[in-house]
């Protein structure tokens, strides 16, 4: 049991460290790289607690997907650092306030009243064969099939609403349509037969 | 069943250490006396023109999020599998109503072209 705990507060420490380090980077890819670092080790932690389906989860979707989204989007916005940093000390005595405020809001909620440790006992051991993967997809694909569909739902919302806000055509760009090669024809595609009367060339 | 995953946390230590190692004996044994040319930007022998963080096109974020999109349908499937004798046909029918919505937008997006690129 010690090296469990001693593993958890290493991993618990680099998370603590790299989400503090998130929001304080100059330069947000700095930040979205840390940010990337504290889901790695809160998935360490999940594998620490056992749930090794969620912590794969959170190593194949966020960080192997939503980070490069993010990358995407700091890169696009462009944003201007030392314009930024002006404003910094104007804003600094009302960020620090709500700051303050949601500081006493979550111990309030997540505080010892709610989550003390003697609230809550400690769960049973399971078994060697237990997988967690099993009890969430027996839970998941029965008990909670409407959010799942609803899930689906969501999903297709979002390639709806990706697509409409992103792409648009660029009819500068030269690209050569291999099927409408294919397709052409030798006579009409080709060259194109104009009937006219006969000309004289004009003289000189 | 922790004790499964020792290997992994090896493996974490020796790829920290194969990280850090080379940088640090950089820093120990190699000589360091820097100046602002050295500390340029390489361009090809002529000095660099921009900030190499620019803007990029809003395409590439289509192909991240559509990739996403796809990607937590995968995860979805994977505890669907494990499962899946227990759930009999239950399972089967609702998996097929989740990817048969998705397949929805899968068409919407080759059709508008969404997966083309000029």
């Amino acid at each position: 049991m010690g090296f469990e705990k001693f593993l958890f507060y290493v991993f618990a420490a680099i998370t603590v460290v790299a989400a503090g380090m998130v929001v304080t980077r100059r330069n947000p890819v700095h930040a979205v790289l840390f940010l990337v670092l504290a889901f790695v080790s809160s998935a360490a932690l999940w594998l620490l607690l056992e749930a090794e389906f969620l912590g794969i989860v959170l190593v194949l979707v966020y960080v192997g997907a939503v980070m490069v989204l993010f990358l995407f989007v700091v890169m696009m916005l462009d944003i201007d650092i030392a314009a930024l940093r002006g404003q910094f000390i104007r804003y600094l005595p009302i960020g620090l306030l709500i700051a303050l405020v949601m500081v006493v809001n979550l111990f309030l909620v997540l505080g010892p009243s709610n989550f003390g440790l003697e609230l809550f006992a400690k769960p049973e051991a399971q078994p060697a064969d237990y997988s967690n993967t099993v009890e969430l997809g027996l839970q998941l694909y029965t008990t909670y099939l409407y959010p799942f569909e609803i899930a689906a739902v969501i999903l297709l919302v979002a390639i709806v609403a990706a697509i409409r806000l992103t792409l648009r055509r660029r009819p500068e760009t030269k690209y050569q349509d291999a099927s409408k090669q294919v397709r052409v024809k030798k006579g009409p595609d080709r060259i194109r037969l104009v009937s006219m009367p006969a000309l004289k060339e004009k003289s000189k | 069943m922790l004790e499964d995953y020792l290997h992994i946390l090896i493996f974490l230590a020796v790829a920290i250490l194969i990280g850090f190692a080379p940088r640090v004996l950089g820093m120990l044994l190699g000589p360091r006396r820097p100046d602002p040319e050295k500390d340029a930007p390489y361009e090809c022998g002529f000095d660099a023109f921009e900030s190499a963080r620019m803007k990029f096109d809003v395409r590439y974020y289509l192909v991240a999020i559509l990739f996403i999109l796809f990607d937590l349908e995968i995860a979805f499937l994977f505890p669907w599998a494990v499962v899946l004798e227990e759930l009999g046909t239950a399972g089967l029918l609702s998996m097929s109503v989740f990817l048969g919505i998705l397949v929805v937008g899968f068409i919407y997006e080759w059709r508008k072209g969404a997966l083309d690129w000029e």
